[in-house]
């Protein structure tokens, strides 16, 4: 190379700075350990990741065990949330401690679902479980492979539907929607939750059972947004025009909707350098940008749609070092979170087991460094609490629901 | 026996892969630190991403058929990592200090240009620091950066000619050949 003085004088300071380096080296050992935690890390992660596309909710007045907390769609008169200033410190080891938190958990290694109320026992380790009819609608992962199970009220299995992508419930409660495939095609259907006929409302073409079709959320009482894969590594999200699945103009990857604004939030793009989100339109197949940011990955919208959550793309094995709760209409960060780690630790936020508590509260799944996870609750009054529940195992606790 | 046999052989895979891996890893690491340090800046980061990056190869160690290509692989996990972390200091920003980051080993035949530099380095945007130790203490070419890096040649490039940049404009004027003394070579001040 034909270096100038200033690179000649860069490349020896970068060596006087490194060459006379010395350290205790690592052993196989210590690297196999560390191997270790990331494969239990990416293995959480990924059921997580699962569970993100398996949106269940405990309808308001159907359970005794829900929290119901699902809110109604705010009064105009409702009064903004307080704002905060400045960053909030999420310390779990500070936080005020807890012993309930308004959505359901799965205590993964009971295995159990814990509600405000009360903590059932559970068949198997379900992703997600909430009420249908008189019983219960649930998904469970078989290394991978994600079923359909209807339960009757003593979780004995009724009816085992098959493959699915997960289930949504509609934003009053009345209504649950949910993928499956019948070994040819992929269809989203909903039904009524207290009963009655079960509508196809999207019928996707035959695909192989890998393109797996995911409701992501209503965007109206009684549209649903869904998203399939194609099998080469891109996302389509899909709305109805009249009986027919269309594809809002991408590939785009939604994540995340609102039925009180009506819109999506959507993985826009994504390569080395970084990824991009947007809150598009999900009810015409224009699919029209609201907004879009390369800062935050967006999901979780709140239940008033007033706001939505925004963590750092690809922050690491952990999950997102931040979370910032963004107006949902315009992208201003409302309450910027972040976790603090003990030195030479890392952990983050679980970006897939976070669920809105009520339209002012989340509840999330973080990794304070070391091997635990805990639950806390934040509220965008800049509240940070601990949930003290122990977990039966190193599984943790997980959120039973998505919204 | 046929299960005994299926065991005996997994054990022997498993002793293989340890075999392989601590002779790659005892003949790298020392050199791999220093590229970790001069990425992170501290110590701590430095051996946090290079036990990540190791432990990363170690799972991936089987589906590894290029051996030449290790030290790219590791490299780029500790880059990737690195930027990362960054983004977690940026968003640590509000509890920052005007102070300049800690400035490591200077040796003793340093007359305190050295640490100078290294010190302008730290302050460069992660991938603009990226580009400059693997150019210039690496001794990559710009196309092994950009393959490291996973952007394009030119990309190196641009990175490469604003963190010079940025160095010129942070730099002592002994050290900047467009400055105030034009007579002054960067050889005299060495």
């Amino acid at each position: 190379m034909n270096h100038t003085p200033l690179e000649d004088q860069v490349h020896d300071a970068l060596h006087r700075t490194a060459d006379p380096l010395e350290r205790h080296p690592f052993t196989v050992g210590d690297v196999r350990t560390r191997a270790r935690r990331i494969q239990r890390r990416r293995a959480a992660v990924a059921g997580a990741a699962v569970a993100a596309m398996v949106a269940v909710a405990v309808p308001i007045g159907l359970s005794t065990v829900g929290p119901a907390q699902r809110s109604e769609v705010p009064p105009a008169t409702q009064p903004p949330s307080p704002t905060v200033t400045g960053t909030v410190i999420i310390d779990p080891r500070s936080a005020a401690v807890i012993d309930s938190v308004g959505v359901p958990l799965v205590d993964v290694d009971s295995p159990s679902l814990i509600t405000p109320e009360r903590t059932i026992q559970l068949p198997k380790a379900y992703e997600t479980v909430t009420p249908y009819r008189d019983g219960w609608m649930a998904v469970a992962n078989d290394e991978g492979s994600y079923t359909l199970e209807v339960l009757d009220a003593d979780l004995e299995l009724v009816d085992q539907v098959g493959p699915t992508g997960g289930v949504v419930v509609s934003p009053d409660g009345s209504r649950v929607a949910w993928s499956e495939y019948d070994d040819v095609q992929w269809r989203v259907k909903i039904a009524e939750v207290a009963g009655g006929p079960i509508s196809t409302y999207l019928e996707f073409p035959p695909s192989p059972r890998e393109h797996r079709v995911a409701p992501i959320g209503f965007v109206s009482d009684v549209e649903v947004a869904a998203t399939q894969n194609h099998g080469d590594g891109t996302t389509s999200t899909f709305i109805a025009d009249g009986d027919t699945p269309t594809a809002l103009p991408g590939p785009i990857s939604a994540r995340s909707a609102s039925p009180v604004a009506g819109v999506v939030a959507a993985f826009i793009s994504s390569d080395i350098e970084g990824s991009c989100s947007a809150v598009i339109d999900g009810t015409s197949p224009s699919g029209a940008v609201a907004w879009e940011t390369c800062d935050y990955a967006l999901d979780h919208f709140s239940p008033d749609g007033q706001h939505v959550v925004g963590t750092v793309a690809s922050g690491g094995e952990y999950g997102s070092p931040t979370l910032a709760v963004l107006d949902a209409t315009s992208g201003e960060v409302v309450v910027d979170f972040e976790l603090v780690l003990p030195r030479r630790q890392v952990g983050g936020v679980n970006e897939t087991n976070i669920l809105w508590e009520d339209d002012d509260h989340l509840v999330a799944r973080v990794w304070p460094g070391g091997e635990d996870s805990v639950i806390v609750r934040l509220g965008l009054d800049g509240t940070v609490q601990r949930l003290g529940i122990e977990s039966a195992g190193e599984s943790g606790l997980t959120m039973a629901e998505v919204r | 026996m046929t299960a005994t046999l299926v065991d005996m052989g997994a054990h022997d895979r498993r002793a293989d892969k340890d075999a392989d891996f601590s002779a790659y890893m005892s003949a790298r690491q020392a050199a791999l630190y220093r590229t970790a340090y001069l990425l992170a800046g501290d110590h701590a980061t430095a051996e946090d991403l290079l036990q990540n990056a190791f432990a990363k190869l170690y799972l991936s160690w089987d589906k590894v058929r290029d051996r030449e290509a290790l030290d790219g692989y590791v490299r780029r996990i500790m880059v990737n990592e690195n930027n990362s972390l960054w983004r977690r200091a940026w968003k640590r920003k509000e509890h920052s200090t005007d102070t300049m980051p800690e400035t490591g080993t200077v040796d003793t035949y340093d007359d305190g240009m050295g640490g100078a530099l290294w010190s302008f380095v730290q302050t460069l945007p992660p991938k603009q620091r990226s580009v400059i130790v693997l150019r210039y203490y690496e001794q990559l070419s710009e196309a092994e950066i950009a393959d490291t890096l996973g952007i394009s040649v030119g990309t190196v490039k641009s990175q490469a000619s604003r963190a010079l940049a940025g160095l010129r404009a942070r730099a002592p004027q002994s050290l900047n050949p467009h400055g105030l003394h034009p007579h002054e070579s960067g050889d005299d001040a060495r």
